[in-house]
């Protein structure tokens, strides 16, 4: 089981990943066991919120009434792991490097991540 | 193990206000009955989809209320998109382990105008992670927009390589009776409808459809349209977006497991239905399971490899981005479709030589997978 490290989805502004001890597989979503080898013995690493970006998308019809466009991107962190954030550099694309900051959601205040292309 | 698919029945899709989900599936079970040669009173398991409409906890037992019968087993199921052909696959355990002889498998749901289409989007797009996916506004087309941008930038494609596909199915749906939406529409027309997440625009995108659809697996056939289920095979690697390995979903390793059970090789395979709630869908699916090469299944479109006289005949009935998606009873349109094509019922449609059939389903993003071949019935 992956160790008890916060991240943004507790309050805390950063992203972590979770390293397994026996294959060194990547994960970004918890899990009790490595999906690749099984491995119980899984290490939470804070993440160093860089990678590349491989996708974006502007939502322009969402689920929530209130709610403007999103915008959103799929970054392959320099870890490994695929993370999803929003994006608040309209010129982000894939193909970019992007980096991580945690900023309020539009609708809910909450600190999300979202990405922006690396200076 | 032998089962049989010995009965389909699919109503028209549509936006079609009146009945309730559970009547929908009455509507198709009553057919699929009546196609296999059955009366109620013959079926002795029932399997059910989910209805995101009216959800319960017991949907099998509210539908053979509903109907007036019987079983001695029944029970709901649910793996997103993948539901429809995850319980053939347990239907047919059914009845090679002769648990039960005849089971009748139903989904149906008033889904375009039962609910708001915000509560449609709102309930579909808890497929994305509850903690880590979902806060950040997303929906269910964003999701697949996500994919259909990496596709797009990892092959270096625009966003017209995608849009051949839509205009395929449209072209299918054009001859099919009981399509949602067949007047023919152009490259251009998906290009310039409006967008819903870049890179994809409404007629990219699936509707939300009123409709249902049927089947009976039975452990001998009944008539001579009776199809033998020569293999299935399922994958489930992950369920969200976040945790998806590009090229390794799972379909290749469903599709692979379906096909050596029923020990045919994809030259064998005379007929398709691939599921295709957005064009991307339907592209990453077909790459994956090796029909069309990385980046080239809208080029494969164009060219009329997916045509009745086509390589790959696939989604003859318009599949649900013609057809029409009213949830579970949407991936059974294909199924039901293919055993058409079996049956040489198809008509002008009609794909020659038809032996056997392919139908392919995935649940959530690319998460849950299920391939199963049909072939032509021997008595």
């Amino acid at each position: 089981m992956r160790d008890q490290v916060l991240d943004w989805t507790s309050g805390e502004p950063r992203l972590v990943v979770s390293r397994c001890t026996r294959c060194g597989a990547y994960d970004y979503l918890p899990r009790e066991h490595c999906a690749v080898c099984s491995g119980e013995d899984l290490l939470a690493v804070p993440a160093d919120g860089a990678g590349l970006c491989v996708a974006v998308t502007l939502l322009h019809v969402t689920a929530e009434p209130g709610r403007g466009p999103v915008r959103l991107c799929l970054v392959e962190l320099d870890e490994g792991p695929v993370v999803m954030g929003q994006v608040h550099d309209p010129h982000l694309a894939p193909g970019y490097r992007a980096r991580v900051e945690f900023l309020p959601d539009d609708r809910t205040s909450a600190p999300v991540p979202s990405f922006t292309r690396e200076a | 193990m032998t089962a049989f698919l010995t009965g389909v029945g699919l109503t028209a899709f549509g936006r079609q206000p009146g009945p309730s989900s559970v009547e929908w599936q009455v509507a198709a079970a009553s057919m699929a009955l009546a196609d296999a040669g059955l009366d109620p009173d013959d079926v002795d398991g029932v399997i059910s989809g989910y209805s995101t409409v009216s959800p319960h906890l017991m949907p099998a037992d509210v539908f053979c209320e509903r109907f007036g019968i019987r079983p001695a087993v029944a029970f709901g199921m649910s793996s997103g998109g993948a539901t429809g052909l995850a319980m053939l696959t347990q239907a047919a355990a059914l009845v090679g382990s002769r648990a039960a002889r005849h089971v009748l498998v139903v989904a149906g749901e008033d889904r375009a105008s039962g609910q708001a289409r915000e509560t449609s989007t709102k309930v579909l797009a808890q497929v994305g992670h509850a903690r880590y996916e979902v806060p950040l506004g997303g929906t269910v087309p964003a999701y697949y927009a996500l994919l259909a941008s990496r596709y797009l930038w990892t092959y270096g494609l625009t966003p017209d390589a995608l849009a051949h596909l839509p205009v395929q199915m449209r072209r299918h749906a054009a001859s099919r009776l009981g399509a949602q939406f067949q007047k023919p529409i152009t490259v251009a027309e998906v290009l310039d409808s409006r967008p819903v997440a870049d890179p994809l625009r409404l007629l990219d995108c699936c509707p939300v459809s009123d409709g249902g659809a049927a089947f009976v697996i039975s452990a001998a056939s009944t008539s001579e349209r009776s199809l033998v289920v020569a293999g299935t095979g399922q994958a489930h690697r992950h369920q969200h977006l976040s945790a998806l390995e590009m090229g390794a979903s799972g379909a290749a390793l469903a599709a692979q497991r379906a096909v050596s059970e029923a020990g045919v090789m994809w030259e064998d395979v005379d007929v398709y239905g691939i599921y295709d709630s957005f064009s991307v869908t339907v592209a990453l699916l077909l790459e994956e399971l090796g029909l069309a090469p990385a980046g080239r299944a809208g080029a494969y479109a164009a060219a009329g490899a997916f045509e009745v006289d086509g390589r790959y005949p696939m989604n003859t009935h318009g599949g649900l981005l013609s057809y029409g998606h009213c949830g579970v009873g949407g991936g059974l349109a294909h199924l039901c479709e293919v055993a058409a094509q079996l049956r040489s019922e198809r008509g002008a449609s009609q794909v020659a030589d038809c032996e056997v059939g392919y139908v392919h389903a995935d649940g959530g993003v690319l998460s849950a997978h299920v391939g199963v071949v049909l072939r032509r019935g021997r008595r």
